[in-house]
C-alpha cells in the first residue's frame, strides 16, 4: 500500500508532534513537581508513592514561606539588581562589541584577546577583591554594590560581536556617506538588526544575576537589601527541612523569570523572522 | 519607528518586571508580620524597628538558623531583648549556611565588616580559636563572677579549649535512634524496649525488613544516612578517640586516630546490614532518610534530636514514633561512653570596640537565660543548655506534647564527662567529614574492606591537620 503525499505528511506531523510532546514534558516536569510539591501537605509530601497531582489547593505552604522570609521585598531587591545588571551589560557590551565589529584599530585583536581572556578568570578569584572595593566605596547594602561589578561582561561583547560582524560592512560605508556618526549608526542601524542576540543576552544577564547567592550574602546584612537566593536558603531548615515550604518559596520567585520569557520569547522570535525575510 | 522599537520594548520588559515584583509583595507584606505563638506585640518583618534611643549601642548578630527558628525565633528573641535594653540594641540578619556564614566572616576580617556577635557550627571551634579572632567569654564569666553551675556541663566542655570557655553554647542536639513503633508491634518486637547495642539493633532491622519475593527489601528493618557526624558519635559511644592527644584537646592534634578497632567495627557491623538488606541507604542527605522513614520505607533511622518535632509532626496520624539512646556496641558501653553534643555556640568577634563587646555579653547572657531557652527548645527541639529551663512552663507543656524528647535529654544527662564524649577538636573538620563520607561509600560498595578504607582516610585527615598546623603555625 502506497501512502499518499497528504497523508504521508500528515504521519510525518503526528510524528514530529509526539517528539515535541515527550520534549515539552520532559521540560515542564520539574516546573510541574515544584508547583505540585507546593500545594501538598506536611504528611502528603513524605508518603510513598510520591503524589503527583495535589488532591487540594491550600496554599498554606505559601503563607508560611512568606512568614519565614520576606520574599516580596526579596524579589523586588533582586529584580531591581537584575534588572541593572542586564541594561548595564546591554550598553557596555553593545559599545565594546560595536568598536570590535566596525572600527579599525591597532592591537584591536590582541584587546580582544585580552577581553576573552577575562572569560577564563573564575569568578570566585574576583570575589574577595571586588567585596574589598565594594566595601571601601562603602556600597555594602546598596543596589549599585549588588549590581556594578557585574555591569560589563567579555561574554557579552563577544556574543554581540559575532553577531554585528555578520551585518554587512556596506551598510557601514553607505551610512558614513550620508553623514552618520558612529553612535547613530549603532542606534539606528547595528541594535534593531541586532535584536535577537542582544535579546539572548538579556535574558542571560538577567538570569545570571537573579540566581546569585554568595555575592548578596556577602555585601547585604540589611534585610531590605537581601535577595531571592538568600530568601530560598532561609527557607531551608536543615532540622525540619519542608519541601512543601521551600517549593513554595520557589514557585514564587519563579514569578518575574517567567515574565521575563514571555516578553523576551516575542523578541526573540521577532528577530529571528526579521533577520529571516531580510535575506 | 524601528530605531524606537527596541527600546520601547526594553522599557516596558523592565516596567513590567519591576511593577510584578511590586504587585507580588503586596500580600506578603501583610503576612510576614508573624504569628508570634508566645507573647510580645513586636512586629518582626521585613526589617526590625529601630532602636528606641538615638546614641545606643548597636551589635551586629550574625546567624545560620533557617525556617521558623531563623524566621520567628530568632527575630522573636532578638527583639525581646531590645525591647528589655536601653544600652544595647541587636540587629540580627542571617548569613547563610555555617559554611557561608564561616566564609563571610573571613572576608570580612579583612577590611573590618565583622559583626560582634556570630552563631557557628560545634566543628568551627579549634578554627576560631586558632585565628584568633574571638574574646573567649570566659573573660566576662571570669570578670562577672557568672554562675554557670546550672549550665549543662557537657555543653560547656565541648567549646571549652585550653581550659577557656570560648563561646556560649546556644542551639545543641544529639543522635539518637528513632523508630516506628506500629511496625514495631507488628513484627513482634516490643517499642517499650527498642534496641540498645550493635547486636541488638542488627537483629531488630532483620525482623523488621519486608523482603519481597525477588530478594529486594520493600521495607528496610533501619537506614544510616552517609553523615560524618554519625559516625564520629559511633565512634564516641564506642570509646573511640577520633584524633591523638585526648582527641585534640590536651594539646593540639596531629593524626587521625578514628582507624582503631572501635572505627573498623562500626563500618564493619554497618556493612554487614547493608549487604544483608536490611539496613538501607538514601544517600548523604539527611532529610532523604527522614522522608524515607515518614514514607514507612524503613522501620528505624538515627539522626538529630533536633528533628523530633518536625518527625512527629510529619507522621502524626500515619503511625507512632519512638526513641531510644544511640545504639552501642556493648552493653557496658552505656554507661562508660557517650554521645558527643553538635550544634552551634555564640562567639565575641574580640576586634571590635569595647561597647559592644559588653552588648555582646549581655545578648549572650539574655539568649541563654532559662525562659529564652525554653522558647528556643519549643521553637527549635535543640535542647536547653540550662537545666532550670526544664522547670519554664513552656518547656513543661512542650515535653507533655512531645514526650520522646525525654530521650534527648536522658541521653545527654548519662553521657560521662571526659575525653571521648568532649568530642574531637580539629581544625579541618569540614573535610575530614566529607574523608569519612566518602570512605562509608567505598565500604557499602564493596570498593575497600573497612580497615583499609579507614587507613586511608586517617592519612588523608592526618596530612591535612599536618598542613592546617603548619598554616596555622601549632607545633
Amino acid at each position: 500500500m502506497r501512502l499518499s503525499f497528504q497523508a504521508k505528511n500528515t504521519l510525518n506531523s503526528i510524528f514530529w508532534y509526539l517528539l515535541l510532546i515527550v520534549a515539552a514534558i520532559a521540560v515542564l516536569f520539574p516546573v510541574w513537581s515544584a508547583i505540585n510539591i507546593s500545594l501538598l501537605n506536611d504528611t502528603q509530601v513524605a508518603s510513598f508513592p510520591p503524589k503527583l497531582f495535589p488532591t487540594q489547593f491550600d496554599l498554606t505552604n505559601f503563607k508560611r514561606a512568606m512568614e519565614q522570609a520576606p520574599l516580596g521585598r526579596y524579589m523586588l531587591n533582586s529584580v531591581v539588581q537584575s534588572g541593572l545588571v542586564m541594561l548595564g551589560q546591554l550598553l557596555t557590551a553593545s559599545l565594546a562589541a560595536y568598536a570590535f565589529a566596525f572600527i579599525n584599530f591597532k592591537y584591536k585583536n590582541i584587546l580582544f584577546l585580552v577581553f576573552l581572556s577575562t572569560m577564563m578568570i573564575p569568578w570566585e578569584a574576583t570575589i574577595i577583591p571586588n567585596y574589598l572595593l565594594i566595601k571601601k566605596l562603602g556600597w555594602t547594602d546598596t543596589f549599585q554594590g549588588l549590581a556594578v561589578p557585574f555591569m560589563a561582561t567579555g561574554f557579552g561583547t563577544f556574543l554581540l560581536r559575532q553577531f554585528f560582524l555578520k551585518i554587512p560592512m556596506e551598510l557601514r560605508d553607505a551610512a558614513v556617506m550620508d553623514g552618520c556618526g558612529h553612535l547613530r549608526f549603532l542606534w539606528k542601524i547595528v541594535l534593531p538588526l541586532g535584536r535577537p542576540a542582544l535579546g539572548t543576552l538579556a535574558v542571560y544577564s538577567f538570569l545570571q544575576t537573579y540566581n546569585q547567592y554568595l555575592w548578596p550574602l556577602l555585601i547585604t546584612n540589611k534585610e531590605s537589601m537581601r535577595t531571592v537566593q538568600i530568601g530560598i536558603a532561609l527557607l531551608q531548615d536543615e532540622e525540619r527541612f519542608m519541601f512543601n515550604n521551600v517549593m513554595a518559596g520557589v514557585v514564587i520567585i519563579l514569578i518575574p523569570t517567567f515574565l521575563l520569557f514571555i516578553v523576551s520569547n516575542r523578541q526573540l522570535i521577532r528577530g529571528l523572522t526579521a533577520g529571516a525575510v531580510k535575506g | 519607528m524601528k530605531k524606537s522599537l527596541f527600546f520601547v520594548l526594553a522599557v516596558v520588559m523592565v516596567a513590567a518586571l519591576v511593577l510584578s515584583a511590586c504587585a507580588t509583595p503586596a500580600t506578603p507584606t501583610a503576612a510576614p508580620t508573624q504569628a508570634a505563638p508566645t507573647s510580645a506585640p513586636t512586629a518582626v518583618e521585613p526589617t526590625q524597628a529601630p532602636p528606641a534611643v538615638a546614641g545606643i549601642t548597636k551589635v551586629n548578630f550574625w546567624h545560620s538558623m533557617a525556617g521558623d527558628i531563623g524566621g520567628k525565633a530568632i527575630p522573636q528573641m532578638t527583639n525581646d531583648f531590645n525591647a528589655s535594653q536601653d544600652k544595647c540594641y541587636v540587629v540580627y540578619s542571617y548569613a547563610g549556611s555555617y559554611d557561608d556564614s564561616l566564609n563571610k566572616l573571613k572576608a570580612g576580617l579583612q577590611s573590618k565588616d565583622t559583626p560582634t556577635v556570630i552563631q557557628l557550627y560545634d566543628i568551627g571551634t579549634r578554627l576560631m580559636v586558632d585565628l584568633d579572632v574571638a574574646e573567649p567569654v570566659q573573660n566576662y564569666i571570669d570578670a562577672e563572677k557568672y554562675d554557670v553551675s546550672d549550665l549543662e556541663p557537657n555543653v560547656l566542655a565541648y567549646y571549652t579549649v585550653n581550659g577557656k570557655q570560648y563561646s556560649m553554647p546556644f542551639n545543641t542536639s544529639t543522635p539518637m535512634l528513632y523508630f516506628n513503633k506500629d511496625m514495631f508491634t507488628k513484627a513482634g518486637l516490643d517499642p517499650a524496649n527498642p534496641p540498645k547495642t550493635f547486636e541488638e539493633f542488627a537483629a531488630a532491622a532483620r525482623k523488621l525488613t519486608v523482603k519481597n519475593a525477588d530478594g529486594t527489601s520493600s521495607v528496610y528493618g533501619g537506614a544510616f544516612a552517609i553523615y560524618g557526624w554519625f559516625f564520629e558519635q559511633f565512634l564516641a559511644v564506642s570509646g573511640g578517640e577520633y584524633v591523638n592527644n585526648g582527641n585534640g584537646r590536651d594539646a593540639a592534634a596531629t593524626a587521625a586516630t578514628f582507624n582503631s578497632p572501635e572505627g573498623v567495627a562500626i563500618l564493619d557491623w554497618w556493612k554487614a546490614m547493608f549487604d544483608e538488606g536490611i539496613l538501607a541507604n538514601y544517600g548523604r542527605t539527611t532529610v532523604d532518610t527522614r522522608n524515607a522513614f515518614l514514607a514507612g520505607q524503613t522501620a528505624m533511622f538515627i539522626d538529630s534530636t533536633a528533628v523530633l518535632r518536625g518527625m512527629m509532626d510529619g507522621a502524626a496520624g500515619k503511625f507512632e514514633i519512638g526513641t531510644a539512646f544511640l545504639p552501642r556496641p556493648n552493653a557496658e558501653a552505656l554507661t562508660k561512653y557517650g554521645t558527643i553534643i553538635g550544634g552551634g555556640s555564640l562567639w565575641i568577634i574580640k576586634d571590635r570596640p569595647q561597647a559592644e563587646k559588653d552588648c555582646a555579653w549581655e545578648y549572650i547572657k539574655f539568649m541563654s537565660s532559662a525562659p529564652q531557652q525554653a522558647y528556643w527548645q519549643t521553637m527549635s527541639g535543640y535542647f536547653p543548655i540550662r537545666k532550670t529551663a526544664y522547670t519554664e512552663k513552656l518547656a513543661v507543656d512542650w515535653m507533655a506534647k512531645y514526650p520522646p524528647f525525654t530521650t534527648a535529654i536522658d541521653q545527654l544527662h548519662a553521657a560521662p564527662n571526659n575525653r571521648v564524649t568532649n568530642g574531637g577538636l580539629i581544625g579541618v573538620f569540614p573535610e575530614a567529614r566529607a574523608t569519612i563520607e566518602s570512605t562509608i561509600e567505598d565500604v557499602l560498595s564493596g570498593k575497600a574492606t573497612s580497615k583499609e578504607a579507614l587507613d586511608k582516610a586517617a592519612e588523608a585527615v592526618t596530612s591535612a591537620i599536618t598542613e592546617y598546623n603548619l598554616s596555622m603555625g601549632i607545633k
